[in-house]
């Protein structure tokens, strides 16, 4: 027997691979975008911080830039000065 | 409007709605969510007892990377506590943290009155007492306990009613409250 596909449609979902379901600055999922943000996915994306906590980006910057003193630029889960995981 | 505060401060009213904490009710005015009031209830088996304190949390824009106003409205005796109603609380300084919710700042006051830090006394009278004469301490306490149900007796704190009302009766006590003095 010969199949001929005629036509098919393809659904496909997607979510980020973070430990966490929602980031812990805004409440809001990974999945959804933050805040400031209308559409998720790649513009709205997660980061990790090197105590492996992550956060929405626009979240930990808006954080962050908030803390004039350097020193002040923590993991707001663990406290741990703030480095961008690599 | 909806900006990331406000959105934030709906999550955190769902959060408290759906996992309340105990002892600790709160909730926005009905016409403006940056501006929260809530209760603390005295713990059980402590001078604390029975006691129904009120607070008022002011938001900014800047929530949640800014920690709210928070002070009580009822009329408080405690080592941190300052006579306007103004706490001294790490958290809600210098130790603020963007993770924490209305639910985690409440939970938090109501530790600190059973655990009061006196080494950064807010009222040194009861900072003194709390460490030379307990007993006084306690007695003073328990009157700020029986104060509580007066000073509330204009409203009961059951749920979503009449934000207008709640709101004057709360300036005009605030007004009223830090008496006494410091010593």
């Amino acid at each position: 027997m010969k199949v001929k596909i005629k036509r098919w449609h393809a659904v496909a979902t997607w979510q980020w691979d973070v430990n966490d379901e929602r980031c812990g600055i805004c409440y809001t999922a990974f999945e959804a975008c933050c805040p400031d943000c209308h559409i998720p996915g790649d513009d709205c994306p997660p980061v990790w911080g090197r105590c492996n906590h992550a956060f929405h980006m626009h979240c930990i910057m808006k954080w962050l830039n908030s803390q004039q003193n350097a020193n002040k630029q923590t993991c707001p889960a663990c406290r741990q000065k703030w480095e961008f995981r690599a | 409007m909806s900006t990331a505060a406000r959105r934030r401060l709906m999550r955190d009213l769902k959060r408290l709605q759906s996992d309340p904490p105990q002892g600790v009710q709160g909730a926005p005015l009905d016409n403006n969510i940056m501006t929260w009031q809530a209760v603390i209830f005295g713990p059980d088996d402590t001078p604390w007892e029975g006691g129904t304190f009120k607070l008022l949390l002011e938001f900014t824009e800047d929530y949640p990377n800014k920690a709210p106003a928070v002070r009580f409205v009822t009329k408080m005796f405690h080592p941190n506590i300052y006579n306007d109603g103004q706490i001294c609380l790490d958290i809600l300084q210098n130790q603020w943290s963007p993770i924490y919710d209305v639910s985690a700042i409440l939970t938090s006051i109501q530790s600190l009155l059973c655990d009061p830090n006196p080494a950064s006394p807010a009222n040194s009278e009861a900072s003194r007492l709390y460490q030379d004469n307990r007993r006084e301490y306690n007695r003073r306490v328990k009157e700020v306990v029986e104060q509580s149900w007066i000073a509330d007796d204009d409203d009961d704190e059951d749920g979503d009613e009449e934000g207008e009302e709640e709101a004057g009766a709360e300036k005009e006590k605030g007004g009223a409250a830090g008496g006494g003095g410091q010593a």
